[in-house]
């Protein structure tokens, strides 16, 4: 048995460990805290620049009604990783008709976003300077610009996926020329048909070849070109991609639908398919009705 | 006192403390036997060590703290500021501590050594090794592995 001074001892020297415990977790409390206030504070500013971001790149965005003057009905979506990003949509009348295209940039968010202003100016440039009623040459003069500008032999950091379209409204033809774009048209008998495309990306290689391909179509067809991030869109029951197959029955089951109502029922399905999984890539498509 | 097949002679023992020594591994172990040891028979028991130091070589220092219920911070600045770096320069440098499992135990030796190293300095145990184990037969296992 120990005398009553071990436990006085021992009882003093427990206060002594709580209150030098309870002092330190307090530190790491009051630390903690500062440092989410620090983080909020970070998280305020990055969401601000990226709001104010996204404010200047939807206002660069065309005007829909530009394609609406040459076809029955057109309407596309542009769903950003982070409220900015690669994905952009192009249209720009000519002196003949038409110029419009879906691109994806290479990188998302602040990057993407960067490289979705650049091309698009460079590519708006292109088109202002010369009549070029050729996709393929144009898709030549953006692969050049892309390597002059970006330095990419270097490099290689601007890249773009995506297809061009030209129509003339002399003489209602309509030509596109595809670097890893993705489309399909719908034709009079349903028929779901891929557009052909170059497996090289526009900026990839200074010396690639673009092809143009001419697209006979008749009233009542449709143009609905996507970027990757539709179809590779992670969810559903099993978390799968969404797939090139899925996209293609739903539009075979919504033919009879306009332009912009398939871009809904498009809309809705990749917002249903998702759910509330996280964004895969930045998510564009665009439907032209003719 | 035999563990793990290695035989250890008990070389000092009072009311709080337990030391074994094992010549061949040139190991002490130090158990402590009650819930609080007071300052002055802790200082006491150490310093035992120290001196024990001078006549039989020691490399390793296991000290078994399960028993224990109080982290006493004086105690644990000297044993860190003055006992430590004297044992170093006697050729100890690998310690072995096995903590009781009770996380505000272990919470109270994080807050103390807190302290210790922001009076100190970071640099205070340079070259020498602490180890926190389970089980002093955890340990032992290595020694045979290696040896």
């Amino acid at each position: 048995m120990e005398d009553i001074s071990y436990y006085l001892e021992e009882l003093e020297a427990k206060d002594d460990m709580l209150a030098r415990t309870t002092n330190y977790l307090s530190q790491i409390q009051s630390s903690i805290i500062e440092k989410n206030l620090h983080l909020n504070e970070l998280q305020k500013g990055i969401s601000d620049s990226i709001n104010f971001a996204k404010l200047i790149q939807t206002s660069l965005l065309p005007d829909v009604s530009i394609l609406k003057v040459f076809f029955k009905d057109a309407a596309f979506k542009i769903f950003q990783k982070i409220g900015i990003g690669g994905d952009t949509v192009f249209i720009k009348n000519t002196n003949s008709g038409v110029v419009f295209c879906l691109l994806d940039a290479s990188g998302h968010g602040v990057s993407g976003s960067m490289l979705s202003i650049s091309g698009t100016l460079i590519l708006n440039d292109i088109i202002s300077s010369i009549e070029i009623d050729d996709p393929a040459v144009i898709l030549k003069f953006l692969n050049y610009r892309l390597h002059q500008t970006f330095k990419n032999d270097k490099n290689s950091i601007a890249n773009f996926d995506g297809t061009v379209f030209c129509y003339s409204s002399i003489n209602n033809r309509l030509s596109y020329s595809s670097a890893r774009g993705k489309g399909f048209l719908i034709d009079s008998r349903n028929d779901i048909i891929s557009l052909e495309n170059t497996k090289v990306s526009i900026g990839e290689n200074l010396n690639s070849n673009f092809n143009t391909c001419n697209i006979s179509f008749e009233k009542g067809n449709k143009l609905i070109l996507f970027t990757d991030g539709l179809i590779d869109q992670f969810g559903g029951d099993h978390n799968k991609k969404y797939s090139t197959s899925r996209l293609k029955k739903l539009l075979s089951n919504n033919t009879g639908k306009t332009a912009s109502e398939l871009t809904e029922i498009i809309s809705d399905e990749y917002l249903s398919w998702k759910g509330d999984g996280s964004q895969t890539d930045d998510v564009s498509f665009k439907v032209i009705e003719f | 006192m035999v563990e793990n097949n290695y035989e250890f002679d008990v070389v000092y023992k009072d009311k709080y403390t337990t030391l074994s020594y094992n010549e061949e591994l040139s190991m002490v172990i130090c158990t402590a036997d009650s819930e609080y040891i007071p300052i002055g028979e802790f200082k006491k028991v150490f310093l035992y060590v120290s001196e024990f130091a001078n006549s039989s070589k020691i490399s390793y220092f296991v000290f078994d703290k399960r028993n224990l219920r109080t982290f006493h911070q004086p105690s644990m600045e000297w044993y860190f500021a003055i006992w430590k770096p004297i044992l170093k320069m006697k050729g100890l440098v690998n310690h072995y501590k096995i903590l009781p499992e009770l996380p505000w135990f272990s919470k109270a030796v994080e807050a103390g050594k807190h302290e210790i190293f922001q009076r100190y300095g970071n640099n205070l145990l340079d070259g020498i090794n602490i180890t926190y184990i389970n089980s002093i037969e955890e340990l032992l296992e290595k020694f045979r592995k290696v040896g």
